[in-house]
């Protein structure tokens, strides 16, 4: 659950990055960075307890057992580490400090030292592990539960393991394990070459095998376990060879094991302010947070040679993994997040106001999303600008329809240009209107908290529990019948409302409960205009459009962007200490130079913060 | 729990083998008394209000349509015309509680501070956060299935309707502070739990089954606690482990809990609806969760169940008008007499009556739950109904106003002769003194202290302060 920040009754403290870039200066310009430049945080150059010689082998450190198994090269700062920098606390001057030394040191938050897979990255490593085919059908598991206020769903230390997620991963781990030994083809698959062996078989498995599902090598104590376990294999399956009964129960614990369900961490060695990552715990980071899967062999192979513990080798790893389609479905999955568009399917405007609206309007609406973001990300390589400002998007004939675009379109959605007086990025689609209405009419007061508080990070207090309904007003608009109701001189309501949430919410009032643009409504013209709170300054627009336009050049809305994909691939919420950096890439995002999405996620990956824990444990 | 010794399920169509279950026995129960393995409580939860007597800016006078006439013993003439004469069949072990008021905490909602308060008696994580908080305290439900279920089996925590909306969608129970549980969405899920745990000894394959899982759990035991060994992992990290590793357990094959195949054939198809916001699915859905749940408490597999309907607010279920077939706005706007989730949006003419019409369902559903306990007949001559508390509640008192205050608590069954029956009685106090509710239920359950006394300090530290533990003396029988 986010904790949000309180600063008065209405806005204003934590996602001002002016404020709270100086509240960061005061925490890790001061105290952290002076500490770590006298430590030498220079990029690692040693290979730690690795460096010795038993990566070769199976990669496991001494006695220590699987805490420390692979992980080892914890001296010195680690990738992303590079030239680090005294970070300035003006905006203005961390404005001129190059991205990259930026990114190279901002330190590590607290985090999650296991955070469980999401469902998603479950099926996903459940198919690359097994190898199977990418539609093949897997079992369901138990929903996670839905944080009450925004999280993204891989957050990770709220996802647990109760009893009846256990019992789901226990019967897919029983089926999967069936199928898979039922099937010679699929078996061959996953058996390492000697695997058949007599003798040495089995160990050639478990140690094969286990690399991939505990994206690891095993320790001696975890190999033993599992041979112990595969000599009891006969027990169990009779019927079955000693080998594929053996190969079967292995499967069924692998697919259980917690290195398979979580993301474990176990670096521990502190190197002046932080705990470097291995290889192999880079190596996942990586694929979860950008393919949301298991590493593939390359990964493991440059794991395995040390090469993920070097700046360069994670840059190299990186672009690969985003030039890669797998990195696809993740960029759409954040932006359907930020976008609430799950919400899209609960869109259901009245038919009797709006006779012909589609039934299906909301999965249209999250169709044109997903492609829309596909194409901005991927195919142009542009950045959070183009997404807000784009005039093109994606329409099937009933979007094409309300959108007012000419030409024959069927159920499939094709790229259109969109009326530039009329449209523009996101926040003129159908998916975010229509969500934010009610069914008969626009919701002002709804688009503008999301507005204000998820493009703009502002902090929007909760209104009062017993707010009264607004009075019918015949013979008005919509907005004057919210202004009369929220913008009461000396009200309690009038606190937020008239300064904040309104001004954000009435350019959209140009269209109406279905996304529909509209110059009337009841009969009279709409007046769109308003002075939403922008870099700090109220700043008036005439319409939806320019209130694009300023959301756009505004460098405090990019770092909201930035802090949301922190927050993402993190799989925590912002703190203080990624201020530095989100409010940078803000800078870089909404400049004419145009960070792209991708140039952003390279830049969090590569980061010291990502590549690096704190030396503090999240609580 | 004995094996050998059988009861018989009427109702269902089929006999059903079950374990024998210990009975309390008729009459009073008295101070301290030791709680019933069989004791149990199941939560039927209905968001945003009734229809009772208010005056609304959009209808004007509503009359009352859903308590009783007049406190004191319930009879048909009492009810008749409220939502409650759906219950006329069971009025004599109904337990009508009035005057509950939820805690005076700044939620900064309406709906946060009754579906996320009403089995936590908790504050926010976060005051004023609205429907961005969670609740800071452990749920009833849940407390009472870790205090009485075997270990590592969690409460049933179930619910129909669509997936995600306000307040995170499932949102009534909690592990602990701040930590909301995952509910059994699909009924299917919720009847494989169930079954999945049980095995018959007679059985030869449930014990083959339950030696290879055990190998396999002694691996997977061995990791989690190599890695609960790790020095420096954070107490969050500990805590999951730690759910975690009590979940992996080894099949019990001591209980019998015959599968039931009207269950099983009414499941087919449920995969289809049961994330559907329409009424008629939603019922289906709902009195399956209920037909597993009553089997799993007469099973011995819980001592504790809960069965949310709708998101926070109830505000994507579109319920079905008895009396013209058709689907009505959603319930939340129904609850607001307005077409909006807010306070603007266009008055609904007849929002009121159709609000009753959505209360007389969640009536008819609940006597679905107690028409399955009263089908378990016990050795002792009572019925499962009679040996647990059953309880319909609601996060709001009312529609429009989402009030704290007089919120419906309608509870069935005596728990074995703890509770009054055939009452319609008001509790004393202001806001908080639901606490002192759930200590009621929580004991009738058969929570006990360390000392083996009854739970009396359920819910927000705020509220003890208050003066607002112990029980509530005057529903006790």
């Amino acid at each position: 659950m986010r904790r949000v920040r309180q600063l008065g009754q209405c806005v204003l403290g934590a996602p001002n990055a002016r404020v709270v870039l100086l509240m960061c200066g005061l925490l890790a310009c001061s105290g952290q960075i002076e500490e770590v430049d006298g430590a030498g945080g220079g990029r690692r150059d040693t290979r730690g307890m690795l460096s010795g010689g038993s990566r070769g082998g199976s990669g496991v450190t001494g006695n220590d057992g699987p805490g420390s198994v692979g992980d080892g090269a914890n001296s010195g700062s680690g990738p992303g580490a590079g030239p680090r920098v005294d970070l300035p606390m003006d905006p203005d001057e961390l404005a001129q400090v190059p991205l990259s030394d930026v990114a190279a040191s901002v330190s590590p938050s607290p985090e999650t030292r296991l955070p469980r897979l999401t469902h998603v990255q479950w099926q996903n490593s459940v198919r690359d592990l097994l190898f199977l085919a990418s539609d093949a059908t897997l079992p369901v598991l138990r929903p996670d539960p839905v944080s009450a206020g925004f999280d993204f769903t891989n957050s990770g230390a709220t996802l647990e393991v109760d009893a009846f997620l256990h019992d789901g991963y226990q019967q897919a781990a029983e089926d999967l394990a069936g199928r898979v030994t039922a099937d010679p083809t699929l078996l061959e698959k996953i058996l390492p070459a000697g695997s058949r062996d007599a003798t040495t078989g089995p160990e050639t498995f478990i140690r094969g095998f286990g690399l991939r599902a505990h994206r690891r090598p095993l320790a001696d104590e975890e190999l033993e376990a599992y041979l112990a376990l595969y000599a009891e294999g006969a027990r169990h399956y009779p019927s079955l060879s000693a080998f594929e009964a053996g190969v079967r129960v292995l499967l069924e614990a692998f697919l259980q094991s917690p290195y398979f369900l979580y993301r474990w961490e176990p670096s521990e060695a502190v190197s002046g302010d932080l705990i470097p990552l291995g290889d192999y715990e880079v190596a996942s980071r990586l694929s979860f947070t950008l393919w949301d899967s298991m590493p593939d062999d390359a990964l493991f192979a440059a794991a395995e040679a040390g090469e993920l513990v070097l700046p360069e080798g994670v840059a190299e790893q990186v672009q690969r993994m985003l030039d890669d389609p797998r990195a696809q479905p993740v960029v759409e999955s954040f932006h359907a997040q930020l976008m609430n568009s799950s919400k899209y399917d609960l869109i259901a405007p009245s038919t009797s106001v709006f006779p012909d609206v589609p039934a299906d309007l909301g999965q249209s609406a999250r169709q044109e999303l997903a492609s829309f973001v596909r194409d901005v990300a991927f195919t142009k390589e542009r950045g959070y600008r183009e997404l807000l400002t784009s005039t093109e998007t994606f329409v099937n004939a009933d979007l094409a329809r309300l959108y007012g675009v000419s030409g024959t379109f069927g159920d499939a959605f094709v790229k259109v240009q969109l009326d530039p007086s009329e449209r523009k990025g996101l926040l003129t689609q159908v998916g975010f209107l229509a969500a934010h209405a009610t069914s008969a009419d626009a919701d002002p007061i709804k688009r503008g908290v999301f507005v204000a508080e998820r493009i703009a990070c502002l902090h929007i207090s909760s209104p009062n529990d017993a707010s009264p309904p607004p009075q019918p007003m015949p013979g008005s608009t919509n907005r004057q019948l919210i202004e009369s109701h929220t913008e009461m001189p000396g009200s309690a309501c009038a606190g937020c409302h008239a300064p904040l949430i309104n001004p954000f919410g009435f350019p959209f009032e140009n269209y109406d409960a279905t996304g529909a643009f509209r110059t009337t409504d009841n009969g009279f013209t709409v007046d769109a205009s308003a002075s939403p709170l922008i870099d700090d300054t109220a700043t008036p627009v005439e319409n939806a459009l320019e209130l694009i336009d300023a959301l756009a050049q505004s460098p405090q809305v990019h770092a909201c962007y930035a802090r949301h994909w922190l927050e993402f691939m993190h799989g925590r919420h912002v703190t203080d200490v990624d201020e530095p950096l989100a409010t940078r890439i803000g800078f870089e995002s909404q400049s004419a130079a145009e960070l792209s999405i991708k140039e952003l996620v390279e830049t969090v990956a590569s980061s010291r913060a990502f590549l690096n824990r704190s030396t503090e444990e999240a609580p | 729990m004995r094996v050998g010794r059988r009861v018989v399920l009427r109702g269902l169509g089929a006999t059903l083998a079950l374990p024998f279950l210990e009975s309390l026995g008729a009459g009073k129960v008295h101070a301290q008394a030791a709680p019933s393995p069989t004791q149990y409580a199941f939560f039927f939860r209905q968001a945003s209000g009734v229809a009772c007597a208010q005056n609304t800016g959009e209808i004007g006078e509503e009359p009352e349509r859903f308590w009783p006439r007049s406190k004191g013993a319930l009879d048909a003439a009492n009810v008749q015309g409220r939502a409650l004469d759906e219950l006329t069949a069971y009025l004599d072990r109904l337990l009508v509680v009035g005057n509950v008021r939820y805690g005076d905490f700044n939620w900064g909602d309406g709906h946060a501070a009754g579906a996320l308060a009403a089995l936590t008696a908790a504050r926010p994580v976060v005051e004023g956060a609205g429907g961005d908080s969670e609740a800071d305290g452990e749920s009833i439900d849940h407390r009472i299935g870790r205090e009485l279920n075997p270990p590592g089996r969690d409460s049933l925590f179930l619910y129909a309707s669509s997936a995600n909306g306000w307040l995170g969608g499932p949102c009534i129970s909690y592990r602990s502070p701040g930590q909301k549980r995952a509910p059994l969405h699909n009924p299917q899920d919720t009847f494989g739990a169930v079954m999945g745990a049980i095995g018959d000894p007679a059985d030869a394959g449930a014990a083959f089954t339950a030696a290879r899982r055990k190998s396999v759990n002694d691996v997977l035991r061995g990791q989690l606690q190599s890695i609960l060994g790790h020095p420096r992992l954070g107490e969050g990290d500990k805590r999951r482990l730690d759910l975690h590793l009590s979940t992996i357990r080894d099949v019990e094959v001591q209980l019998v809990c015959q599968r039931d195949e009207n269950i099983e054939r009414e499941l087919d198809g449920v995969d289809q609806i049961y994330q559907s916001n329409a009424g008629p699915d939603i019922w289906r859905t709902a009195r399956l969760h209920m037909d597993i749940a009553a089997l799993a408490i007469a099973c011995g597999y819980t001592r504790s169940a809960a069965l949310q309907i709708g998101v926070g607010n109830d505000g994507t279920s579109r319920y079905e008008d008895p009396d013209t077939g058709q689907l009505m706005e959603n319930f939340h706007y129904i609850s607001h007499r307005r077409l909006s989730h807010g306070s603007d949006g266009g008055v609904i003419a007849g929002s009121d009556l159709m609000h009753h019409k959505v209360d007389r369902q969640f009536a008819q559903a609940f006597r679905h739950m107690l028409d399955r306990l009263a089908a378990y007949a016990m050795p002792d001559g009572m019925t499962l109904l009679d040996h647990g508390v059953s309880v319909w509640y609601n996060d709001n008192g009312n529609g429009p106003g989402h009030s704290r205050s007089n919120v419906p608590w309608i509870l069935a069954g005596s728990a074995g002769g703890f509770l009054q029956q055939g009452q319609y009685i008001d509790i004393p106090g202001s806001a908080g003194n639901h606490a002192r509710l759930l200590n009621t239920i929580g004991s009738a359950a058969g929570v006990r202290k360390a000392g083996g006394g009854y739970l009396d300090d359920f819910g927000d530290a705020g509220l003890r302060n208050d003066g607002y533990t112990g029980l509530c003396s005057e529903l006790l029988a």
